[in-house]
């Protein structure tokens, strides 16, 4: 599904984010990337998702087969791949279900399929609303506009279920959220697990993962990945903290 | 013997055609003879407005300096093309309609037969027969050189006396064509909402070709009374659109204007309001989108002369490619005009690095209980959004284009009637569908 390779990257004053990163992400797996604040977890995500701003000096990600820089930011959606927002942007003016049709019908149209109707549509988000207990007065909101930190994450994993991604990047999705929302928002994930999809979870605490359970868990550490093992490492980690992982790179590659 | 040669005071050189042009109508009443005069008198001292004046400084009026655009003479009616300009508007209503060509009232492509009692609208010609006590009382002395100059000249334009109490379940519809021949058409029209009555109406402008629209509304609103007037204008590329509102309000009244300016090579929406009443309402809305090299003007004035009145403000304009924008917005709360609540906001969005937007808001307060702000900005469309909805897969054609919609939705929103506002919002999407956003 994903592969990365020795992946540098830096902002455009010139800080070097990533050093090198190398991750590979099989069809169907549950990765989640663990790291402390300023690790390089956001700066990844956003690098994978094509946001403007960050320039990639070195290495080469391949999405299913194809060079993922090859492809502008919505061509890469359109190809399948999900970030969901960290902070969701507020969209003044555009209705929540207007955007969400546009989004689904621009992928639709991508792959050949014809585009839903109004009606259509509106069948779709009544199943993925009920899943993720959101109420109908949202989607007639403008997007994001006016919502809590809690919705927003949740129109997040809200959009994920209706696009349907190939590979979903969800970053820092828990921050914020309490119990509840958590366990909605890891409802929404399960829900969506499947042989053909792949998800990355960009998460700094293992309560997520507590709801979501990995296949893989990643520590990245000053732009690289220096850890990585079954979901067992997320409960260390948990008990010993990020820093041991820093003092110690050589026991940490093997 | 023309005008010209009778004044015995020096004559503005661009004045001078106008007054060659004028002729007296021999069918007409004398007293609008006399006005007609008077008003030419007038403009001939007054002359065009230069960028000198405050509220002329953003719009270019050389061309009209440079090359007469003297009144339209009679049409021979409808035509095929503006049977089709008025198709091409798709108006929402099945309503009444009242059509004006090139300045003229149109009775075959008007729908005026099913009129709710209590309800007088017609023709301002019709008007001038039938009714002309109301006509005159109503219609001030016009200080400004067009107006002056439409006194002089209007050929026509609409009348609607909505009596007390009535209420109007279908909103009305004014439509302004024009067949655009090197010529101006002078429109004169008056609303007079009775106590407590409720209306909206929808006046359109639409046109081919090159020519000068010179329209003056007069509202007039008495005690409890409230009025909607969704303007929307869709002129020519060639077109010089400049238009006037002059309205009143008496206590308790509740006036609400939406200018859509959509389309035209220059346009200027003038909107002066005076709270003449206590607890009256006024809220003024404008939207914009300009490109190409139009240039559009949106200037409003809202004198708050007694306590307890309350002005809302929304304007938002877009400009790209070599497009100007300009926003002037006074609002005045005279010394006695205590507790009056008065907020404007002007917000606009450059779309490409030619473009050019200004925005003058103004505050005259007098009062000192008064609660008044302002608020004004230009800026760029947002990156962070842009990328969020091409994250989605939108493309960025698309994208863009949703952003700018999103962005100028809102002041259409206030409009309550949801056919006149469905309708403006297809017409908003249509306009930008052309937009190189």
């Amino acid at each position: 599904m994903l592969e990365i390779k020795n992946l540098h990257s830096r902002l455009e004053d010139g800080r070097e984010i990533l050093k090198g990163v190398d991750l590979s992400v099989g069809d169907g797996e549950v990765h989640a990337i663990m790291g402390p604040n300023g690790s390089g977890k956001s700066t990844l995500a956003a690098v994978l998702a094509g946001r403007e701003g960050y320039e990639v000096t070195e290495g080469s990600v391949t999405y299913r087969g194809r060079d993922l820089f090859a492809m502008s930011a919505d061509e890469r959606a359109r190809e399948g791949v999900f970030l969901a927002f960290q902070y969701p942007v507020e969209i003044q003016g555009v209705n929540n279900m207007y955007f969400l049709r546009a989004a689904l019908n621009a992928q639709r149209r991508h792959r050949g399929e014809p585009e839903l109707d109004a009606g259509q549509f509106l069948r779709v988000v009544r199943q993925k609303l009920k899943l993720l207990d959101i109420g109908d007065d949202l989607l007639q909101r403008a997007v994001n506009v006016g919502f809590s930190g809690g919705e927003k994450k949740r129109n997040e994993v809200f959009q994920m279920a209706v696009l349907e991604p190939r590979l979903a990047i969800l970053d820092e999705t828990d921050s914020g959220l309490d119990i509840d929302a958590l366990r909605v928002v890891a409802r929404g994930v399960n829900g969506l697990r499947a042989p053909d999809r792949s998800i990355v979870l960009i998460t700094h605490y293992k309560r997520l993962l507590d709801y979501i359970e990995p296949d893989h868990v990643h520590v990245l550490q000053d732009g690289r990945i220096v850890q990585s093992a079954d979901k067992e490492l997320a409960a260390e980690l948990e008990r010993r903290g990020y820093g041991t992982f820093g003092e110690q790179p050589e026991a940490a590659a093997q | 013997m023309t005008m010209s040669a009778v004044l015995d005071f020096p004559v503005k050189p661009e004045a001078r055609p106008y007054l060659d042009a004028f002729d007296k109508i021999a069918s007409e009443p004398e007293w609008l003879t006399r006005e007609r005069q008077r008003a030419l008198t007038r403009f001939a001292e007054l002359g065009f407005p230069t960028r000198k004046s405050e509220s002329w400084r953003y719009l270019d009026l050389q061309p009209l300096q440079q090359k007469p655009l003297l009144p339209a003479e009679p049409n021979a009616g409808a035509q095929d093309s503006t049977r089709a300009q008025l198709a091409a508007l798709q108006l929402p209503g099945s309503g009444p309609r009242l059509v004006l060509v090139d300045g003229r009232f149109s009775p075959e492509l008007s729908r005026l037969g099913d009129l709710p009692n209590g309800v007088w609208f017609s023709s301002t010609q019709n008007a001038i027969a039938e009714r002309g006590g109301l006509f005159r009382e109503l219609t001030d002395d016009a200080a400004h050189p067009f107006a002056a100059l439409n006194t002089a000249f209007f050929s026509d334009g609409f009348v609607l006396d909505i009596g007390a109490g009535v209420t109007l379940a279908q909103p009305l519809e004014i439509v302004h064509l024009a067949s655009g021949h090197d010529a101006s058409y002078h429109t004169r029209s008056l609303i007079h909402a009775g106590e407590r009555s409720r209306a909206t109406v929808l006046e359109a402008y639409a046109g081919a070709g090159h020519y000068w629209r010179n329209d003056v509304v007069t509202v007039r609103l008495d005690t409890g009374a409230e009025l909607t007037r969704a303007v929307l204008v869709e002129e020519a590329v060639q077109a010089l659109h400049l238009a006037e509102l002059d309205a009143k309000l008496g206590a308790d009244a509740r006036f609400s204007e939406l200018a859509l300016l959509l389309g035209g090579g220059t346009v200027r929406h003038e909107a002066r309001v005076t709270v003449a009443g206590e607890r009256a309402q006024c809220r003024l809305d404008g939207a914009f989108v300009v490109d190409r090299a139009e240039e559009v003007n949106i200037v409003t004035n809202v004198d708050h002369r007694v306590p307890h009145g309350e002005t809302r403000e929304l304007f938002k304009g877009v400009a790209a490619d070599r497009a100007h924008g300009a926003f002037q917005g006074k609002i005045i709360v005279r010394e006695h005009a205590q507790k009056v609540d008065a907020h404007q906001l002007s917000r606009n969005l450059i779309l490409g690095g030619r473009a050019v937007i200004d925005t003058k808001p103004e505050l005259e307060i007098y009062a000192d209980d008064v609660k008044c702000s302002h608020g004004a900005s230009v800026g760029e469309l947002d990156e962070t959004a842009l990328f969020y909805l091409r994250s989605r897969g939108i493309p960025d054609a698309e994208a863009r284009h949703m952003l700018v919609e999103g962005f100028l939705r809102d002041p259409v929103e206030e409009i309550a009637d949801p056919r006149v506002r469905d309708y403006l919002l297809r017409r908003l999407t249509r306009r930008l569908e052309g937009l190189e956003a």
